[in-house]
């Protein structure tokens, strides 16, 4: 997972990376003229995001860059005019058949998860710098600057790992350590084991820090999870609007506007040089979400999420 | 291929700093540098979506599942938890509420349908209590009859509770009739929460119990089977063995995001032992009853939005009594009309069949974030069978219907206003209404003051209102001598009773001082129009019988409304964890009953022990060891309806328990010591003595 301490470092290395790797490349793409966003259906969320990126885009100073969307339900294969192109591709079944396009057609991806994103990666042999995304997931600082600004006294924050969220353990700890939080966390392997484990996790945290997992955290097992923490009288900080809105206390999130904000931002930064994508990246732009009636029955008292986000974007610039 | 080369190294750092694949690519990459050994990472984790992010989830928490804070309740609430009942011990639920300030529990009380537990707050104790509410899950089962709660006769185990919220005070205007003196509100677990096999077993001294539950999911239904047989010696002198085989089911289901639907059933029957030789050698002998309980119940949860929900609930109960009993040989005991009489044993039915069918609604919805409001009603009808109670072979009916909303206002972060009130309308009294009001004053998050007053009425029960029991003994004198029947008439309600009220005064405290949380109330509450017996003469008997009741000294009685009491007192709760395996619990509760009516028969001055306490000490010993010892004191009493006065009580329980995990289940073996020092108590009554009890349960999830 991205994170704000590690960036720098990274940005550098995988630069000099990309730069090598440019080099042995026989054919380097032009600049592209316009942009493809490819979604996989006709969505209010897709439609949202094609409108605030094309306000974006023409906020920018870098002239028009034509603007075009693919549905993949209406195309039987997805052609787009390859050397030319930005594709951004919406969300992870988009993202998949923009990756099956030629591998120097500039890809962005936007509403993936970073796991998804990494086997998409993987599985389609391709380059970063051609090969990029907005993830869906916040950075763990960020969200861990959440929960010691709404709760301060927070010592000790579970998390219930799953298989895919396991990777993380470590990163965690380390980013925990560094916000004067002690991670105690529980690797969940199988279905019955999530309920007894979180009930042994609840036992001796403050909080619990949902971590997207398909096996940990569906919408099968909100239910279970929000209730058991509840019964705790532990809050939960969700990772997503319909976790909170579910029943977690508070969560940072990006809206689609912030979204299309930020890959309008990337298409008008990398359109002179497209085999350049930036490396893939965590939201830039994010808002907070507080369950005010979560936080009442808990007795935890709460400030507005205007101040919550304005006391957490100081965090960030000190940072 | 130069190409190929380098894009494996770049992979390599890219997982090394920012991959949430780090472990299985670097496995991956270091294995060889072969490209299809980096293949099966694509299909590792492909089911994460962006739909797991922007999806829709349904709404769990929704507003009326979220209780208030216990800062901003309107009354003083104790929360009983599945670890405080683990700890605790006990095989018979009642048992818990000894661990709650101000209650009183009477092991095996009274001798009169049921030997049962008396569950009772701040007084009036009699073995039939029954004016408090008591609920689970939503469904009321305080008898019609007598207003208190069979509690053996529940199709209910422990190991399914969750936990139980009890209202100390009136509180009608959210839970209904009946909340008079307190609410209890029982609340199991989740249907497959959690999800697999149980097997509890208890073996001890007067005891013997099994239960199997599972519990798991079928799509969008999450389901709960619990089974289980339970047998109970009893105590010593008293015929009061206990054998019940229950089963209860429950499940939810998930139609879609907004609505659920939740399924309850459960059954209890088996054998009881009925009759204390003590009280009655003559006609109510030591004999055997058979019990035989069901109900079901559904609810559709409807979400509304993101601040109203709306509920629909309706249930079903019943329950059968079956006693019968022969009397000795009587003619020795009439010479007088020995001649004449036709039977020389009197053989008595009584039959109980109660069924209560009930319906309600309920909106919960807020308005910004400041006002919370609860409003709804509900219809009900309860059936009464009971030919020997009531000198009818008719079912009699009683209907209520009531309607009821709570207001919670917070105008600011330290102040919480609380109003409600309910209206009830009933066969028994008409139409009555109990309100209620709190503040709520939280100087900062650890510390709240509450001051309130709330009124509630306790509608009378059958044996108060309609009660007509009495013996016939039939005679074979020629029918132009007129009497074809002896009496002895036991009650003889006039009806017509009024509801009792009480108006409960409260000034309450919760606190938070590092580990330490205090919950102290103080209390004045005055009961007026008290429900109870007095002796009559004025009454009629069918045609052609004649009154035993003068010549064996039996007085008829019928209840009356009569005088009122004052109820005063403080109690409190600490909560005081000394380490995170270290924890205490106290209670204490200093109750002064007075009556405002001297002269009175059985005045219930002495029906509350004046002073009670218990207190709880657990310990973690190591992951796998536990252990808890337990205390319990209550003063003297003389307690109402089949009670008798009683010395001090002291009782004291202890616990040791170990935890076992295997691959595929988990166990904890536990061994129950009560009474550890075996003091030969009086409990309730003078008939009931307790004395040390040994048992061990065994239980395994798999």
């Amino acid at each position: 997972m991205l994170s704000n301490t590690y960036k720098n470092k990274r940005v550098v290395k995988l630069l000099a990376l990309l730069a090598l790797i440019s080099g042995f490349v026989p054919f380097l793409a032009q600049a592209y003229t316009g942009v493809t966003v490819v979604v996989s259906a006709e969505t209010p969320v897709n439609a949202e995001f094609v409108e605030s990126f094309k306000e974006a885009l023409a906020s920018g100073k870098n002239g028009r860059l034509r603007v075009k969307v693919i549905d993949l339900q209406e195309v039987e294969k997805l052609v787009v005019a390859e050397n030319s192109e930005l594709v951004v591709a919406l969300g992870v079944k988009a993202l998949e058949a923009a990756s099956k396009l030629k591998h120097t057609t500039p890809v962005l991806g936007v509403f993936t998860p970073l796991p998804t994103y990494n086997n998409l990666l993987v599985s389609s042999k391709r380059v970063l710098g051609n090969f990029s995304a907005i993830v869906l997931d916040q950075p763990y600082t960020r969200r861990m600057a959440l929960i010691k600004t709404v709760l301060p006294d927070v010592k000790n924050l579970g998390i219930l790992l799953g298989p895919t969220s396991s990777q993380d353990s470590e990163l965690l700890k380390d980013i925990g350590e560094k916000n004067t939080l002690n991670i105690l966390q529980e690797n969940v392997t199988q279905e019955a084991d999530l309920i007894p484990k979180l009930q042994k996790l609840l036992d001796s945290t403050d909080a619990l820090m949902a971590i997207p997992d398909p096996l940990v955290y569906s919408r099968e097992t909100a239910q279970p999870i929000l209730l058991t923490s509840y019964r705790h009288q532990k809050p939960v900080f969700g990772y997503s609007q319909s976790y909170v809105r579910s029943g977690a206390l508070a969560g940072v999130y990006s809206s689609t506007k912030q979204l299309a904000q930020q890959a309008a931002e990337i298409a008008i930064k990398s359109q002179l040089a497209p085999s350049l994508l930036p490396p893939p990246q965590t939201p830039k732009y994010f808002s907070v979400m507080v369950n005010y009636q979560v936080a009442r029955s808990l007795n935890i008292q709460l400030e507005d999420e205007d101040v919550i986000y304005k006391k957490m974007l100081g965090l960030e610039t000190v940072e | 291929m130069v190409m190929v080369n380098f894009r494996h190294p770049a992979l390599l750092i890219w997982l090394l700093f920012v991959n949430s694949q780090l472990a299985i690519a670097e496995e991956a990459v270091a294995d060889s540098a072969g490209e299809k050994n980096v293949w099966p990472l694509a299909v590792a984790a492909q089911s994460l979506t962006e739909d797991d992010y922007l999806g829709e989830v349904p709404k769990v928490l929704t507003v009326s599942r979220l209780s208030q804070s216990l800062a901003d309740a309107a009354s003083a609430v104790t929360v009983i938890n599945r670890e405080t009942i683990r700890a605790s011990g006990i095989v018979d639920l009642p048992e818990i509420f000894r661990l709650v300030p101000g209650f009183y529990v009477g092991t095996n009380a009274g001798y009169v349908y049921n030997t049962n537990h008396t569950v009772s707050y701040h007084g009036m104790t009699t073995a039939y209590s029954g004016a408090m509410q008591v609920m689970i899950n939503g469904r009321s089962v305080y008898s019609p009859l007598f207003g208190g709660v069979n509690w053996s006769e529940l199709p209910l185990a422990i190991a399914d509770i969750e936990r139980i919220e009890i209202t100390r005070g009136p509180n009608a205007a959210s839970y209904g009739a009946n909340s008079f003196f307190g609410v209890i509100n029982i609340i199991t677990q989740n249907p497959s929460d959690p999800a697999g096999s149980s097997v509890i077993a208890t073996h001890g001294e007067e005891r013997n119990e099994v239960f199997y539950r599972n519990a798991g999911k079928l799509n969008n239904l999450n389901y709960r089977v619990t089974a289980g047989y339970r047998q109970d010696g009893g105590l010593d002198n008293r015929n009061d063995f206990k054998r019940t085989r229950m089963l209860n089911a429950q499940a939810d289901y998930q139609v879609n995001v907004k609505n659920g639907l939740e399924f309850e059933f459960g059954l209890a029957d088996g054998a009881r032992g009925e009759g204390n030789i003590n009280e009655d050698n003559i006609v109510f002998l030591p004999r055997t009853k058979q019990i035989d309980n069901h109900y079901a119940l559904m609810r559709w949860r409807h979400n509304v939005s993101d601040t109203s929900d709306f509920s629909l609930q309706a249930y079903h109960s019943y329950a059968r009594s079956d006693d019968q009993t022969t009397s000795v040989n009587i003619l020795p005991l009439l010479p007088a009309f020995a001649p004449f009489l036709a039977v020389d044993r009197l053989h008595i039915k009584n039959e109980v069949i109660q069924k209560r069918t009930d319906i309600e609604a309920q909106h919960t919805f807020s308005v910004g974030n400041n006002i919370r409001t609860v409003w709804g009603g509900s219809i009900r009808r309860d059936s009464m069978y009971a030919p020997y109670y009531l000198a009818s072979k008719k079912t009699d009916y009683f209907d209520l219907q009531r309607l009821f909303g709570h207001v919670e206002w917070r105008p600011s972060e330290k102040l919480t206003f609380n109003t409600g009130a309910m209206v009830e309308h009933n066969d028994f009294t008409g139409t009555d209404i109990s309100p209620r009001a709190s503040i709520n004053f939280k100087p900062n998050r650890n510390h709240t003051f509450r001051l309130g007053i709330s009124s509630a009425l306790r509608t009378p029960n059958y044996l108060e209102e309609k009660f007509q029991d009495r013996l016939l003994i039939p005679m074979t004198l020629p029918n132009p001598l007129g009497v074809n029947a002896l009496v002895v008439q036991f009650r003889a309600n006039k009806g017509n009773v009024n509801p009792e009220q009480i108006i409960s005064r409260e000034l309450g405290y919760m606190g938070k001082i590092g580990r330490l949380q205090l919950d102290v109330r103080a209390f004045s509450d005055r009961i007026n129009d008290v429900i109870r017996f007095d002796g009559r003469t004025d009454f009629t008997t069918p045609v052609n019988t004649f009154l035993l009741n003068p010549l064996l000294d039996i007085e008829a009685d019928s209840a009356n409304n009569m005088g009122s009491a004052a109820v005063e007192g403080l109690e409190w709760q600490a909560n005081w964890a000394f380490s995170n395996k270290t924890k205490l619990m106290f209670n204490h509760a200093y109750v002064h009953i007075r009556e405002t009516q001297p002269d009175l028969k059985r005045n219930f001055v002495n029906s509350m022990p004046r002073n009670t306490i218990s207190a709880m000490v657990t310990h973690r010993f190591d992951k796998n060891w536990d252990a808890s010892i337990a205390y319990y004191q209550t003063s003297e009493t003389t307690l109402l309806g089949d009670g008798d006065p009683v010395d001090l009580i002291r009782k004291c329980d202890v616990r040791l328990a170990r935890r076992f995990n295997g691959r595929n289940w988990n166990g904890e073996v536990s061994a129950v010591v009560e009474n550890l020092f075996n003091n030969h108590y009086q409990e309730f009554a003078d008939y009931n003595t307790l004395e040390r009890l040994a048992r061990v349960n065994l239980r395994l999830d798999f």
